[in-house]
């Protein structure tokens, strides 16, 4: 089951919150359309807008300018009640003098469906959520997990248009988190429904999204596929933001075939990938991911650092190693125990220029022309 | 981000409640208080204003209101923080049953306790002189002062107790690990945080005593103060504008302490909301401080007591202070003619304003708590009016404003709703009063209410396609429940009690029965009004319970709000 509507799409969102001298600008600008069934992650550090956005796509907010249009028919006029979305909210939201069942059965009761319809849908999906033997509970009798999965049950049965999720899993401990990321994402591929997700945990964004709109002081810093954010990020702000990373300045930066380019980084020539701003860039970095870096006890007098500190956490090692270019992290995974490289030991620190990304310095200002 | 309210495009029936509610207030209040600052500067009106330079006894009266306020304030204050320290601090037997005696004077009409004050310690009273045989004290300041602080101590009692019990047990034991003292730290830590709420109470109790008429009219003696000097000038010398401009001064103090008290009360919520308490509180074993404590405290319950036994005694006795033989002449003479039809009609009335106030309260606090950014303030303010004005204010201005039709332009908007019989008749203006007088309570609960629920629980609600109308019936009225009992239990019993603004209304046709109680109590049968009184107490605790089953019945699911934490 595959809905071809729902695509929804917002232009020139800018949201101005007080005014005189306490004007704040929550959202700045902000463009992007979603596609029919596509789950759109919006993440970035707390207060960056993405909760804003959110509420004014649900209609708790009104955007100081801008549009907002589902299926291209613009929702500024629509009460959030008359808009086809579901939230489900950080705190769940579920109602407390209410069961399970009725939780669940409230929009359907709203569109004044017969009885035995709602009996029918509400069944349904609690059955498809493992809910059904709780459906005469309160909520406060159930664990956060369940109350969780009520609360995406309420929003699903009443098959909106739009999906919408705050936060939903940060209440949660980390097992149960991660387990709900599959089972969100499971529903979602299923049922086909345009979702929009704000979250500030990289990892949720990682796995659920189909694309993932970075934020950042209130405006898009990126926005694309978890792949693209994760292995070639726009700025050092999404590097840094998605995942761990390390930054070496390089020496000198030169056009090489294709889109590559040639730097030197300690001493070394290498041909790597590289943002097309980056040699724009008075000062472009190296971004090498931790895990990008392997770590070899230093033999033959060449040595790239001391390693001043590691956590062995079992299935992996992490290493920090103070070099030249600062502090370097690493990550090792399955690591043989006793080949680890101990704290004040010399090391030599390798990576695959595939694994490389250039990109411009933070807070610089590049003309695109 | 932790309050938010909605800058969300409002919906038909939002706007339309607000727009009822606005005009409901001004109906109620602005109207009927403009009108009175308006009579005020009439002829004869100036006169009174004018004296309050020049002329000594007027003066005078404004000093004793004020000085009235002031120390029932103090009293009132005192013995409510007694009570609730106690409640929280001390361990002993009874505790329930001083918490429902230190409840207690909130369910009965005041001069009941001014008429039972008089009867035991006034002239030829029968501890005054059945016992010490001596010369009453109790006419004027002394015997007002012990009657007002008696009557209102409760409201002091609720207020502190509430804070105390939410005090984090916490601050006493790091002082406590600090190295203090048990009375430094009550001297340093505990008396300071909950100075914000002694003194909103204090102002809260000042404003009840110098509003007060009827105590000063059954046990003031010559010690008058600007309610009954209104009241004087109006029935007595028909001077209508002399009384609104008496009144006019009385609205002064009276505005300034609860634009004070709101000041106060605003400070007192940062205090109590600091977090969740934890740990033990630090209980008082010490027997000197114990029992000296308790010693007190009883003291004041017993008194109590003795003031209730004596109105329920009294209505049994056949010629009090002469005659002590037990008769049902009394119950007898009440229950016919006029004070039969005044029991039907006080409970009707009463009856009838009670669901409204109620409603009211509940729509007043979640319009400001959910739906307004500003103005959320101004209709706090005047929602909160109708306790903070004076009821000779209200009764004289609707007196004034309700007694003829209201026309404009010569159309009829209003029927003439105050001096008639039939409810439309004239009757409506006393179920505008009792509804003005006691939806604040419900607006206050509900407000406190409300701010505890997430905000999201609304939002769901209307992401799921429920109007405005739908979300405030299914999900945050029953959310408030407690609240809106709490509302209706009070508003039934502040209409059935209420007395200042009645005296203006009242009528032949519509007999009012607080208003015959102090018609008993002014020509000495006191009998008959105690008689009146116990009737009235039993039907607002009857009604109460009743209440309580009623609303408690229609709960569906039990349950307790979840803990949430808005992000």
């Amino acid at each position: 089951m595959t809905n071809k509507s729902g695509q929804l799409t917002l232009t020139n969102i800018t949201k101005v919150f007080g005014n005189g001298d306490d004007k704040v600008t929550a959202v700045d600008n902000f463009n992007l359309t979603i596609e029919p069934g596509e789950f759109v992650t919006l993440l970035g550090p707390s207060g960056c807008g993405k909760t804003t956005t959110l509420r004014m796509i649900a209609g708790f907010e009104t955007p100081t300018s801008g549009e907002i249009s589902l299926d291209e028919k613009d929702l500024k006029n629509l009460t959030p009640d008359k808009r086809p979305m579901g939230m489900v909210f950080q705190s769940y939201a579920l109602f407390p003098h209410m069961t399970v069942f009725d939780n669940v059965a409230y929009g359907l009761r709203v569109q004044h469906l017969p009885r035995a319809l709602v009996a029918e849908k509400v069944g349904e999906v609690l059955e498809s959520m493992s809910l059904a033997h709780l459906a005469a509970r309160a909520p406060n009798q159930l664990s956060g997990g369940q109350q969780q999965r009520v609360a995406l049950a309420r929003a699903m049965v009443v098959q909106p248009k739009v999906l919408l999720f705050d936060e939903p899993l940060s209440n949660l401990d980390a097992k149960l988190r991660a387990q709900m990321r599959i089972e969100i994402r499971k529903i979602q591929q299923k049922l086909g429904i345009t979702s929009v997700f704000v979250t500030h945990d990289q990892d949720e964004a990682m796995s659920l999204s189909d694309r993932i709109v970075v934020m950042r002081n209130a405006v898009v810093e990126q926005s694309g596929t978890p792949d693209e954010i994760y292995r070639r990020p726009n700025s050092v702000f999404v590097a840094d933001f998605i995942g761990r990373s390390n930054f070496f300045k390089v020496d000198r930066a030169s056009a090489s075939t294709g889109n590559k380019v040639k730097v030197v980084v300690n001493s070394e020539e290498l041909e790597v990938a590289a943002h097309p701003l980056a040699l724009a860039s008075s000062t472009p970095v190296l971004l090498v991911r931790p895990e990008s870096i392997k770590v070899k006890a230093a033999h033959s007098g060449r040595s790239d650092g001391i390693v001043s500190n590691i956590v062995f956490y079992g299935n992996h090692v992490e290493y920090s190693i103070s070099t030249s270019y600062g502090e370097i992290s690493a990550i090792e995974s399955d690591p043989i125990y006793d080949e680890i490289v101990q704290p004040g030991s010399n090391a030599v620190l390798e990576f695959h220029p595939s694994r490389a990304w250039l990109l411009p310095s933070s807070g610089e200002v590049i003309k695109e022309d | 981000m932790a309050i938010r309210r909605q800058s969300a495009k409002l919906d038909i029936f939002t706007k339309l409640a607000i727009f009822v509610l606005v005009l409901i207030l001004t109906v109620l209040i602005v109207i009927p208080v403009g009108n009175v600052l308006y009579k005020s500067f009439q002829p004869g009106g100036i006169d009174v204003l004018r004296n309050v330079y020049d002329n000594d006894y007027t003066r005078q009266i404004i000093y004793n209101t004020v000085w009235l306020g002031i120390s029932v304030g103090a009293i009132g204050t005192t013995i409510g923080f007694l009570l609730a320290y106690v409640q929280v601090r001390v361990n002993f037997r009874g505790k329930k049953l001083l918490h429902v005696l230190s409840l207690l004077p909130l369910v009965s009409p005041p001069f009941a306790f001014a008429t039972a004050v008089i009867v035991l310690f006034g002239r030829a009273g029968i501890i005054s002189n059945g016992i010490f045989d001596k010369q009453p004290m109790i006419y004027g300041y002394k015997g007002l002062v012990l009657v007002l602080s008696i009557s209102y101590f409760p409201v002091a009692y609720m207020n502190l107790l509430g804070m105390l019990r939410s005090l984090d047990p916490a601050v006493d034991e790091a002082a406590r690990s600090l190295g203090a003292s048990k009375f430094k730290i009550f001297r340093t830590v505990t008396f300071p945080l909950l100075i914000p709420g002694i003194g909103a109470s204090f102002l809260l109790l000042f404003v009840e005593a110098i509003a007060d008429l009827a105590n000063p009219l059954v046990i003031g003696g010559d010690y008058t103060v600007l309610a009954s000097r209104a009241y004087i000038a109006i029935s007595g010398e028909y001077n209508i504008a002399g009384g609104a401009a008496y009144s006019t001064i009385l609205l002064v103090p009276a505005l300034l302490v609860f634009i004070i008290q709101r000041y106060w009360s605003q400070r007192a919520d940062v205090v109590t909301v600091t977090g969740k308490p934890s740990g033990q509180v630090d209980i008082i074993k010490t027997p000197l401080a114990k029992y000296s404590l308790l010693t007190l405290c009883w003291s004041i319950a017993a008194f109590v007591v003795l003031i209730y036994s004596m109105v329920i005694m009294g209505s049994f006795f056949k010629v009090l202070k002469v005659d002590y033989s037990l008769t049902l002449d009394n119950y007898r003479y009440i229950f016919s003619g006029v004070g039969n039809n005044a029991v039907i009609t006080t409970t009707m009335l009463a009856l009838l304003a009670t669901p409204i106030a109620g409603l009211l309260g509940m729509m007043l606090a979640w319009v400001i708590v959910r739906k307004i950014k500003r103005g959320g303030q101004v209709l706090d303010f005047f929602g909160m009016l109708g306790l903070a004005l004076p009821g000779t204010v209200l009764g004289i201005g609707y007196a004034f404003t309700f007694n003829s039709p209201i026309q404009i332009f010569g159309i009829t908007i209003l029927p003439q709703l105050a001096g008639g019989g039939a409810i439309f008749g004239g009757a409506m203006a006393i179920v505008m009063v009792y509804v003005i007088r006691s939806s604040p309570a419900g607006q206050r609960s509900g407000i406190a209410n409300l701010q505890q629920i997430d905000p999201s629980i609304d939002e769901a609600s209307a992401s799921l396609g429920a109007s405005g109308g739908r979300t405030f019936r299914k999900i945050s009225l029953p959310l408030i429940r407690g609240a809106f009992l709490t509302g209706l239990m009070f508003a039934f019993a502040r209409s059935m009690t209420t007395l200042s603004p009645i005296i203006f209304l009242t009528t032949p046709d519509t007999p009012i029965l607080t208003s015959l109680i102090l018609a008993e109590a002014d020509t000495v049968r006191y009998g008959n009004a105690f008689a009146f009184c116990t009737l009235l107490i039993a039907i607002v605790l009857v009604t109460m319970g009743l209440i309580n089953l009623i609303v408690r019945k229609t709960e569906s699911v039990g349950y307790q709000p979840i803990a949430v934490s808005a992000g």
